[in-house]
């Protein structure tokens, strides 16, 4: 009976530990902080009216990016506790014990690339891909809702540890079995890694589909794939990868979790258990989730350096051709992240050499990247500083990779710092840097007023010097035989020194994210000075800047005939004015069943966490009676009538 | 402006002084390597470092000078907004880097069968067989043909080919790695795995565990020490003398979870130990030990 009502829940769940307690306190006083502030300032009804049951995919956007922010800071504030740990913890225990340490590193990981990375991602993809594409909202405006929720659901739930519970999985972000098992994990934080993912893995999926069908079926007249503007293209062949991989990361970690709550023995260590097998199938999603954080960045950067040198891409349909070859190779190198696990050399040397051909696409784009400046009119802007930072650290983080794929090579290098460098270069250098670029370049377009030039370019110099002095080290300290996730050390191994040098970097690193939050408050205060009434701040090239900014929920009043894939740089060169013709718009209404569902979601991941049989039978019923309602709604459009549409362009004129 | 260029390539200087005086000091285990298969994997660690400078150093000065040169304020460069470089220059951009792929390629098929691990090293010396045991949170090694185990204690003869069979017990995935004589390979329960080594000299190295296990995991390192073939033999015999016996039931001791950081020698060993832990595994009814 005790089951059935609480499952594995008992009084030792409660926070009794300085960063549990510390966690809590946190989480309740900003809630109630948030709740005093919007009832003071009225706002619950703006809030729940305006954004949170929106379906307008920039609102859904803005809304992706406040939440990626959030989830940036805490894992930051994970990465500067591992990072002080580190720097002290030379012949002593440092200030963490070894378990906390590992549970630090462990939500680290999957918060920066679930919960940040992915979401920034999905937030300028809400921005600017239905924009780009002519589109007046996406194909499926009630499942984005479902989708950003879901992923909100998923990012509570990996900080509900510190609430009820104590623990978080220790076992790195991927969940590595056999070390994920109950025999070595008794406690729920595997649980609450594997149910935060299932979660957020629900919502990217369902974003995955929304955007790929958005992308296939919604495109302006006259825009035939070859005439997709890049960032399109590589949001493209993410959302392909999204689709194609993220179904193995569910499976996956359904297996685990059922080796974890019926005692089966899929990667146990005995019984028959391949623990083997859990290493190939979480990274036959994990390789292309790698490529899932950077494709798009790669899109991005594409469209920066095109629109700041003023010229056309250098060799568009090569870019293509490289984003597709990256996408396909994305699923054949998954090995090459346990070489070291015995397999023959024939085995190992086809995967090695798989992953060096993807150095040829990427060698492509490096090289048009540069060839696009080439004769152009560079216009070093702030995102220019962030596109030629990620250059230069793309080939640092290239040569390294391509330096692992060496099977023998990487025998010295394996799960040392010398990798945890390396793919910190690549997300820190390409997936965040293209998303501080990104943010930068299309922030005039969505709200109206450019960010503070100077500030930004300071951030810039904060982030990549800091860089240098955080990550650097890192390799370094990958040939003097320092493994990564180790809490302290012997003194004689002389790592300290290097540790301390990192923790530097890091500070570094901070005083750049302080300038960001400045960046963004000042521009805020100061926008007056910084508006942008022509909807076309910098001179583009693609079709989103060829609207208002910011853009009218219906996006665009009249969808122009699309003739190359810079159709706005083409319509500019013919001499292009508004038209004042206006049609009947189908839009999409306001609906907080994405947010019902999810919160039944939420309960449910919760309910299996702990083991609580009511819970999720109730809200599994929950969620199967939302979607019942849901499906009798016959009424989710409206039309926006012509007239209606004018009046809205007219005050855009009048400014 | 100018003290800024100053301030960055003072700041490069001071970073690359300081990384070669740290690769250069004795700590910096991988390029410093006291075995003939960690040697060959840094000779070819050297031979794929230079052939993506070949590559990646030009591509870096074409960076800063197209955009030194193509600057705004630079206003004697042509602007040729239409500019492309037509299918041959595209046909470059693919092919160069696939021309250094290509050759890449060719060197990692030959290095990777070359230093293949299970491949056993070249020499006139029979090889010596260990057999490794990673347990939480401690390596247990047998030296089946003398009888013997070590408990965190790596001992080996120099200039002699060592053949270890890994497995482990009771533990999630571990590496093994001793990265002066040679790269890791993983140790897991139920599965055995094979590494050749050689240490060129005498020496003390440290090996480690190198992939997370749970709270012990940075304490499971060992100690190695390479000696003459003499000296060898000599700690063989007295190892013979110790008076603890490594039986199945001691054994059931150490397979437990504990930091366990001391050094114990075995002068006898349950017979046949490690086929025993294999066993475990193929037949979870039976107990074998």
């Amino acid at each position: 009976m005790r089951d059935f009502f609480f499952g594995k829940l008992t009084w030792d769940a409660v926070p009794h530990v300085w960063y549990t307690i510390g966690g809590t306190v946190f989480i309740i006083l900003a809630a109630i902080a948030i709740g005093i502030y919007l009832t003071l300032t009225k706002r619950w009804g703006w809030l729940w009216n305006e954004w949170l049951t929106s379906t307008d995919p920039k609102k859904i956007g803005t809304m992706y990016m406040v939440f990626a922010s959030l989830m940036f800071f805490r894992g930051m504030l994970d990465a500067g506790m591992v990072w002080l740990q580190q720097a002290i913890a030379a012949d002593s225990q440092g200030y963490l014990t070894a378990d906390h340490f590992q549970q630090i590193f462990t939500s680290h990981g999957d918060i920066m690339v679930f919960f940040v990375t992915m979401s920034f991602f999905f937030g300028l993809m809400n921005w600017i891909v239905p924009l780009q594409i002519g589109a007046r909202d996406l194909a499926f405006p009630f499942l984005n809702s479902l989708g950003f929720w879901l992923t909100v659901s998923g990012g509570l739930l990996i900080n509900l540890f510190f609430v009820i519970g104590g623990d978080f999985a220790n076992t790195g972000w991927l969940a590595i079995a056999p070390f994920s098992e109950l025999e070595f994990n008794p406690s729920v934080g595997v649980d609450y890694l594997i149910w935060s993912l299932q979660l957020s893995g629900a919502g990217s999926l369902l974003a995955g589909i929304n955007f790929l069908v958005t992308i296939i079926k919604k495109r302006a007249p006259g825009m035939t794939l070859m005439k997709m503007p890049l960032f399109t293209w590589n949001s493209l062949c993410a959302m392909v990868l999204i689709i194609s991989a993220f179904p193995v990361l569910t499976a996956t970690t359904l297996l685990l979790w059922l080796d974890r709550a019926f005692e089966m023995h899929f990667f146990t260590i005995g019984y028959a258990g391949n623990q083997m097998m859990y290493w190939n199938l979480i990274w036959m999603w994990g390789h292309p989730e790698v490529y899932i954080l950077v494709i798009p960045a790669f899109g991005m950067f594409s469209e920066i350096v095109s629109t700041f040198s003023q010229k056309k891409t250098s060799g568009y349909v090569s870019m293509v051709w490289a984003a597709l070859t990256i996408t396909t190779l994305s699923f054949l190198v998954w090995l090459h992240h346990f070489f070291v696990m015995g397999a023959g050399p024939n085995v190992n040397s086809f995967f090695g050499i798989v992953t060096m051909l993807i150095a040829i696409p990427a060698g492509v784009q490096v090289f048009n990247w540069i060839f696009t400046m080439y004769k152009g009119k560079i216009n070093l802007a702030s995102p220019m500083y962030w596109f030629i930072g990620f250059l230069v650290l793309f080939m640092i983080g290239g040569m390294a990779g391509i330096f692992m794929a060496s099977p023998p090579a990487d025998f010295q290098v394996h799960n040392s710092l010398f990798l945890v460098a390396h793919f910190h270069t690549m997300i820190v250098g390409v997936a965040l840097f293209g998303i501080f670029a990104g943010i930068t370049f299309w922030f005039p377009k969505i709200f109206g007023f450019k960010l503070n030039e100077r500030l930004d370019k300071q951030a810039f110099w904060f982030w990549f010097a800091g860089f240098f002095v955080a990550f650097m080290p890192l390799y370094l300290l990958g040939f003097m035989g320092a493994p990564r996730r180790i809490d302290h050390y012997a003194a004689a191994t002389g790592w300290q020194p290097l540790y301390i040098t990192a923790l530097a970097g890091f500070c570094f690193i901070l005083c750049g994210i302080a300038t960001q939050v400045y960046l963004v408050i000042e521009s805020i205060k100061n926008r007056k000075q910084n508006l942008d009434t022509t909807g076309d701040p910098w001179n583009g090239r693609t079709l989103e800047w060829a609207t208002h900014s910011p853009p009218p929920f219906y996006n665009f009043a009249t969808v122009p005939y699309i003739t190359s894939h810079e159709v706005f740089w083409d319509m500019k060169k013919k001499g292009w004015e508004r038209e004042k013709k206006y049609e009947d718009i189908e839009c999409f209404k306001n609906t907080g069943m994405g947010i019902y569902i999810s919160i039944f979601a939420f309960l449910l991941g919760f309910g299996i966490v702990w083991q609580i049989i009511w819970l999720i039978v109730l809200s599994l019923v929950g969620v199967i009676a939302c979607i019942i309602r849901l499906s009798f709604d016959d009424e989710m459009e409206y039309v926006l009538p012509a007239e209606e549409v004018a009046k809205i362009e007219e005050a855009y004129h009048r400014g | 402006m100018k003290t800024k260029f100053l301030i960055g390539i003072l700041a490069v200087v001071i970073g690359i002084i300081g990384s070669v005086i740290v690769l250069a000091s004795e700590n910096a285990l991988v390029v410093h390597p006291k075995g003939i298969v960690a040697q060959n994997e840094l000779e070819l660690i050297v031979v794929n470092i230079i052939l993506m400078l070949i590559i990646i150093v030009p591509t870096y000065i074409l960076l800063f000078s197209v955009v030194w040169k193509y600057c705004i304020k630079n206003e004697k460069a042509k602007y040729d907004p239409d500019h492309t470089f037509g299918p041959i220059g595209e046909l470059m951009m693919w092919g160069l880097p696939t021309i250094v792929v290509i050759v890449m390629a060719i060197v990692t098929w030959d290095a990777t069968h070359e230093l293949n691990p299970y491949k056993p090293l070249e020499s006139d010396v029979k090889p010596l067989v260990v057999q490794v045991v990673a347990l939480d949170w401690k390596w247990l090694f047998i030296y089946p043909e003398q009888g013997i185990a070590t408990l965190n204690y790596f001992f080996i003869p120099e200039r002699t080919p060592i053949h270890l069979h890994l497995s482990a017990d009771g533990t999630p995935m571990n590496s093994f790695w001793i990265p002066q004589l040679g790269g890791q390979i993983y140790s897991m329960t139920g599965m055995t795995t094979q590494l050749f080594l050689m240490a060129d000299g005498l020496g003390e190295y440290t090996g480690r565990a190198v992939e997370i296990n749970g709270e012990g995991y940075a304490d499971m390192t060992f100690p190695v020490k390479s000696t003459s073939a003499q000296d060898f033999a000599d700690w063989v015999e007295l190892v013979k003398k110790s008076p603890s016996h490594l039986t199945g039931d001691l054994y059931n001791e150490l397979v437990k979870p504990a930091v366990n950081k001391s050094t114990i020698f075995f002068s006898e060993v349950e017979s046949n130990l490690y086929n025993k832990i294999l066993d475990k595994y193929m037949y979870p009814t039976e107990p074998v030990l």
